[in-house]
């Protein structure tokens, strides 16, 4: 068993500066650049606004309760969903048709309901034919929790998906034989045993749900403003990086405690957006 | 049998859900006029439109490069890494491995976007295709290291021991034994890496400069300017790629079966004619 | 002593705290057929382990045909693995896996072709050559783990547990085929077992292992007639264990009675276990027997009866009879003195062979 440091070396080295460069070394930075201001003078300043002005905690506030909305959403459609995929003929041609949105841009999909939700788009005319008059659709709550639920239902999906197929069928037959009707069995054994899927989907909905700020500029109008949305601001529009760093690093500790509360990650089972 | 049409009725729901705005989306590119309201009649007048936008071919090769480029070099430092952290034994330090590793797959794009905006910075590299190029290789090296690292775990350590009893060195053994047996864990994590290049927005938003663009960062700059049907052609030629790219990647993770099926076949069919 | 192969000299192994070799002494010789027979834990695939190099021991001597090989890489080592789950490499066909070692070796083609066939031809598995491995059953796959190692023409072959996964009627064959395998080759063979009737059919020679350490070694006939001590009377085929104690030489006691028997060169009235095979003893009315019993149960072997039955001190009787007994029926039981097997507690592998020569020989 002895091990040629060489080419033990040869394997570690990429990958062990990739981690200290690309992994380690922005979070620290993005920590380091969070205490200072504008100028470039080192401040607590960043902080203090965040946590006094009623603006960033109202932020952060409506930012949360989107994505607990687009993950209630995502998850209520897609539990069902992912249910009877388990259960019907060609599975696997059904689960490419759902992982086969998620392979076009981002982007493009948010682009069509531009098309759909405008004022003469595919919903207002489908009103129109009952009588029903043109309504404001873009720009709202409603279409930025509408398309963000869109995008984020396949990988809602695929992590459910994957819990019942772990489920041994031999619980859901052994819970029947027991007595149990098929509500006590999904209450009592299927949903447990599955909890793990849907940890996992959770945590790839809600997640990416804070910092979608390309949807709210585009679907969203600019009414809804999420973190993601004021960290884009900060870097990009106005350069106050300290501010916008301010914001990630909560972000950041808001994604731990996420994790920290649905427990440890799974693989997901297929590509994040 | 009442049951059965119920539930099927829900999937077709979500189904319909899935493909109506992208259906639309496409459909509109052969409407002619210039919103995407009320179809005025076929045309392939925005194909040609595309066809003939030498900015938006340059960015589409662009894209493709970027992405080809990426993912190889994200595929063989997360290769490597995967390996790695199959030799590590103390389990402390694999599970902070695993955990760094990680960390940039859960992480918002925005965050890993204005980190890595401060990281170039920092260091002075200038903002364009190096940098949107380092972004692409960083994000993806962690979702090759998770496609790759199953199959290392998968693989006996009897089958290490029985390379080395049959007389290979360490080298022979990750040339002949471990590499061929994780390549279909290669294979996707490349092709994962490539589709995550493809896609992303939010990370190559922050850290391009003025003087390159992908795809997503032009969709999302034309899109804010208002409706054009040029892009609606865009989207019905991306979906016919994107469907090839599904359909090859249901192929790499159905090759190895299909293959050892179809030999199954011609054996039980060599038994077959045995038994007459 | 000069066709000594393999030695293990005073070989220890220690994972921290826990030892799961102590003191091994072990010598293998050119052409025969050994088995390290023991439950699991006890540290017999460790030892093959030592010996094909994939662990370092951590005190003691290996030693290959005279030279002490501890430092010597498994690659460079001349002898080969049949592993328990055959780590097959399910990348490559049957042609493949068998011309691994000879291709690293960088044979040329026509000897490689020529050996694989020849392999291949040991294990019957002719023809088989661009089967995928995932194709073969259980035990086409074990032929072709044996192929693989054997085609290297190593001195000693190692077989960890080979059989342990095939079902009871191909494990009878392999049985078979194994034993012919190594008498056709005449290579020595060191095979791994925790199935004590597989080690008994198929062994020159067994090591009983216990707890890291080896308890008996002998023929099988010996050890099933001999056993050293209470664990390898218990473990090897079924015993009834009673304790008792040598009244003199040839006269051993137990349960209340003076008992003739074969067994001498103890203290008189040295506490002992006697060891009775339930097939050595035979149902007879009372008044004819030794020890009278009660009979409790019995199942049906097919092709003898198990009988279970108690003495009037509440001793369970292990009884194999050809005839059927009746449930509650109270019988005698008889055997010869020569059935009697006594054991002393304690007594070391040398001077259990010291003391079985001292009069036996007489």
């Amino acid at each position: 068993m002895k091990k040629n440091t060489a080419t033990s070396l040869a394997f570690y080295v990429p990958y062990a500066l990739w981690i200290v460069l690309f992994v380690i070394a922005p979070v620290i930075l993005i920590i380091y650049q969070s205490f200072f201001d504008i100028d470039g003078h080192f401040t607590l300043d960043n902080y203090a606004t965040y946590f006094q002005s009623g603006t960033y905690i109202m932020m952060t506030i409506n930012s949360v309760w989107y994505a607990f909305l687009i993950t209630l959403v995502t998850l209520v459609i897609s539990y069902p969903a992912a249910y009877l995929l388990h259960y019907a003929k060609h599975k696997e041609l059904w689960l490419l048709l759902i992982i086969l949105p998620t392979w076009i841009n981002l982007l493009l999909k948010a682009y069509a309901f531009i098309g759909i939700f405008s004022q003469d788009g595919g919903v207002n005319n489908f009103l129109g034919l009952f009588g029903i008059a043109p309504k404001q659709i873009l720009f709202t709550d409603f279409s930025f929790i509408f398309v963000a639920s869109y995008i984020e239902i396949p990988f809602m999906i695929l992590p459910i998906f994957n819990g019942i197929e772990e489920l041994d069928e031999g619980y859901v037959n052994a819970s029947r034989d027991l007595g149990a009707k098929w509500s006590q069995t999904f209450t009592h054994v299927i949903l447990p045993l599955t909890m793990s899927g849907v940890k996992a989907g959770v945590q790839a909905v809600f997640i990416p749900s804070l910092s979608l700020f390309m949807l709210t500029r585009l679907i969203g109008g600019n009414r809804v403003i999420t973190l993601g949305t004021a960290i884009e601001e900060h870097f990009l529009t106005t350069m106050n990086w300290g501010m916008g760093s301010t914001i990630g690093v909560v972000l950041i500790v808001a994604m731990f405690i996420i994790m920290f509360l649905t427990g440890e990650r799974r693989k997901k089972g297929a590509k994040r957006a | 049998m009442k049951k059965w049409k119920w539930t099927n009725l829900y999937l077709i729901f979500v189904f319909v859900m899935l493909y109506v705005p992208i259906i639309y989306l496409i459909a509109y590119s052969f409407s002619e006029g210039e919103r995407m309201s009320g179809f005025h009649g076929f045309t392939l007048a925005h194909y040609a439109e595309l066809f003939a936008d030498t900015r938006m071919i340059q960015i589409v090769v662009d894209t493709l490069m970027l992405a080809l480029l990426s993912s190889l070099i994200a595929t063989i430092v997360g290769t490597l890494g995967a390996l790695a952290i199959s030799r590590t034994v103390r389990p402390l330090v694999k599970n902070t491995v695993l955990s760094l590793n990680n960390i940039l797959m859960v992480s918002p794009d925005v965050i890993i976007g204005a980190s890595f905006l401060i990281f170039f910075t920092a260091l002075k590299i200038p903002l364009g295709f190096g940098s949107v190029l380092m972004s692409h290789i960083a994000f993806s090296i962690p979702i090759v290291v998770l496609m790759v690292l199953p199959k290392l775990q998968e693989m006996q350590q009897s089958m290490l021991d029985a390379a080395r009893d049959l007389g290979s060195t360490n080298s022979q053994t990750l040339a002949r034994v471990v590499l061929p047996f994780i390549t279909p864990g290669i294979l996707s994590g490349f092709f994962m890496a490539f589709t995550y290049s493809l896609d992303d927005f939010a990370v190559t938003f922050f850290v391009t400069g003025n003087g390159f663009q992908t795809l997503a960062v032009e969709i999302y700059a034309r899109a804010r300017q208002g409706i054009s049907l040029e892009i609606n052609a865009l989207s019905g030629v991306m979906f016919i790629f994107a469907l090839l790219l599904v359909i090859g990647y249901y192929f790499i993770q159905q090759g190895s079966q299909s293959r050892k099926a179809k030999h199954r076949k011609e054996s039980e069919a060599i038994i077959h004619e045995a038994a007459h | 002593m000069s066709n000594v192969i393999v030695e293990l000299k005073h070989v220890y192994k220690r994972y921290g705290d826990t030892e799961v070799l102590k003191d091994i002494n072990i010598e293998i010789e050119q052409g025969k057929f050994y088995t390290l027979l023991g439950p699991s834990g006890s540290g017999k695939t460790t030892i093959l382990r030592a010996i094909a190099g994939f662990l370092d021991v951590s005190e003691g001597e290996v030693f290959f045909n005279g030279e002490k090989i501890n430092d010597v890489p498994a690659n460079k080592r001349r002898v080969n693995t049949v592993f328990q789950d055959y780590a097959l490499f399910p990348h490559m066909n049957v042609l493949d896996n068998v011309a691994y070692g000879l291709r690293i070796q960088k044979r040329p083609k026509a000897e490689i072709k020529e050996r694989v066939d020849n392999a291949l031809k040991m294990v019957r598995l002719s023809g088989y050559e661009n089967r995928e491995i995932s194709e073969l059953s259980g035990g086409q796959q074990q032929r072709v783990a044996i192929a693989r190692a054997i085609v290297l023409e190593p001195e000693v072959l190692l077989l960890d547990e080979p059989l342990s996964a095939l079902d009871a009627k191909l494990r009878k064959d392999m049985q078979y085929e194994l034993r012919e395998l190594q008498q056709r080759l005449g290579i020595t063979f060191l095979f791994v077992t925790h199935d004590q009737e597989e080690a008994l059919a198929l062994s020159d020679e067994i090591f009983v292992m216990s707890d890291g350490e080896v308890q008996q070694s002998g023929t099988p006939v010996d050890i099933y007639d001999e056993p050293i001590n209470h664990f390898v009377a218990d473990f090897i085929g079924e015993s009834n264990i009673v304790s008792g104690h040598m009244v003199k030489d040839f006269v051993v006691e137990f349960n209340g009675k003076e008992f003739e028997c074969a067994d001498a060169g103890m203290r008189p009235n040295e506490p002992v276990e006697v060891v009775l095979r339930p097939e050595d003893l035979d149902i007879t009315t009372v008044g004819e027997g030794k020890v009278t019993v009660d009979v409790d149960t019995q199942l049906f072997r097919g092709d003898y009866y198990e009988i279970v039955a108690y003495d009037d001190a509440k001793n369970e009787w292990l009884i194999h009879s050809v005839n059927p007994a009746k449930d509650g029926d109270r019988v005698d039981l008889t055997f010869d003195p020569e059935d009697i097997h006594v054991m002393r507690l304690n007594e070391s592998e040398e001077d259990f062979d010291a003391r079985l020569e001292s009069y036996e020989g007489e």
